[in-house]
């Protein structure tokens, strides 16, 4: 067994633990949105070790490539399909245990349409071109033409406003994110070993937010997710309601969720302010 | 490393089991399709532990094609939950 091999399998076992958990959770607990609990936080981390564990082991560079590749795609989809499915499980399920309920009479407005400018960014134009001519690996004039093609349609799909991302805040951002993953990891590991369900404490709670910039508005609601112990159940305005799994005080989970905020405003300056 | 890929396949057999159980129960649609999420998620993982065994590499692209289908069926139930709920 080479050294690839071992440090893989570690990882791969790591992540295979995690799943059982979270299909452990999924079974043992009582609400659709603590059951999302473990499926977004756990079943995520789970399979991006076992994808980077896979290619660990495999010991090439290109593999090792393709399993990170894969353990990122979970990272930035479980966000948000939990964002989403948080209302669903509200609406859905059955609300009644819940201790504390700020979302209720909120929850049956209509959903909440955005309206975004459609910006045109030359950058990211030109920067589609070049992904589209270099995938197919053959800089000819056809590519060329096909590669404009599909940016302007990219381009008038599109409705997002520019996003401006500082690059002194990416690296503390993603070590920051990570450290929440794993913490977030270990508070569902915790609840779903311990056998009581009688101790979960659920409630929905209302946060009012404090960043003004809609990007960083929308980053705090998804990354809240990955948080411990919270999961964001719908975004009206600026106030986010939060569902967590252990209800201690109103300003446990605002502080909590303020730290996702602080994170946030340091990557996104607050320069696209909602209309 | 085949023993570790066949215990670590097993185990997510199991743990798939026990998600589809809860696939069954419900008792609402959005038990259900957390339940079907992890599901596709923990196949997608025995894939990946299948690619780590060194047959062959061409499970990569199916890692990536299931994750994908999960991602998008939550976000299209989650969605249809909204739309069949609000009305």
């Amino acid at each position: 067994m080479t050294w690839f091999e071992f440090v893989g399998s570690g990882v791969a076992l790591m992540g295979v633990v995690l799943s059982l958990l979270a299909a452990w959770g999924v079974i043992d607990f009582p609400s659709p949105l603590s059951r999302m609990h473990a499926a977004t936080k756990s079943a995520s981390l789970g399979v991006a070790s076992i994808a980077v564990g896979a290619g660990l082991a495999a010991g090439s560079p290109a593999l090792i490539g393709v399993g990170s590749m894969v353990a990122v795609f979970m990272f930035v989809t479980a966000p948000i399909s939990g964002h989403l499915l948080g209302r669903a499980a509200y609406l859905a399920g059955d609300v009644s245990k819940l201790i504390r309920d700020d979302y209720a009479g909120v929850s049956m407005t209509e959903p909440h349409r955005t309206d975004a400018s459609n910006v045109f960014s030359p950058t990211r134009f030109a920067a589609l071109v070049v992904v589209w001519v270099v995938l197919w690996r053959d800089p000819g004039f056809g590519n060329w033409v096909g590669g404009v093609l599909v940016a302007s349609l990219v381009e008038t799909a599109v409705r997002s406003r520019r996003l401006r991302v500082r690059p002194a805040g990416v690296i503390p951002f993603l070590v920051a994110y990570f450290g929440l993953i794993l913490r977030s990891n270990l508070r569902v590991a915790w609840e779903v070993l311990t056998p009581s369900n009688e101790a979960i404490r659920e409630a929905v709670v209302a946060v009012p937010l404090e960043s003004s910039s809609r990007s960083a508005t929308l980053l705090v609601a998804n990354a809240v997710s990955f948080t411990p112990g919270t999961l964001s159940v719908d975004l009206v305005g600026h106030t986010l309601y939060v569902h967590v799994l252990q209800f201690e005080s109103h300003e446990a989970v605002t502080a909590e969720v303020r730290k996702v905020e602080l994170l946030a405003s340091r990557l996104l300056p607050a320069i696209d302010h909602a209309p | 490393m085949n023993a570790v890929v066949t215990i670590s396949q097993i185990a997510l057999g199991l743990g798939a089991l026990v998600a589809l159980v809860r696939a069954i129960k419900g008792p609402s649609l959005a038990d259900r399709i957390i339940a079907v999420d992890l599901i596709l998620l923990l196949t997608a993982g025995g894939f990946a532990m299948e690619a780590a065994r060194g047959g062959t590499q061409l499970l990569w692209p199916l890692v990536t094609v299931v994750a994908l289908v999960a991602f998008t069926g939550t976000v299209f139930v989650a969605r249809f939950i909204e739309w069949r709920d609000t009305r």
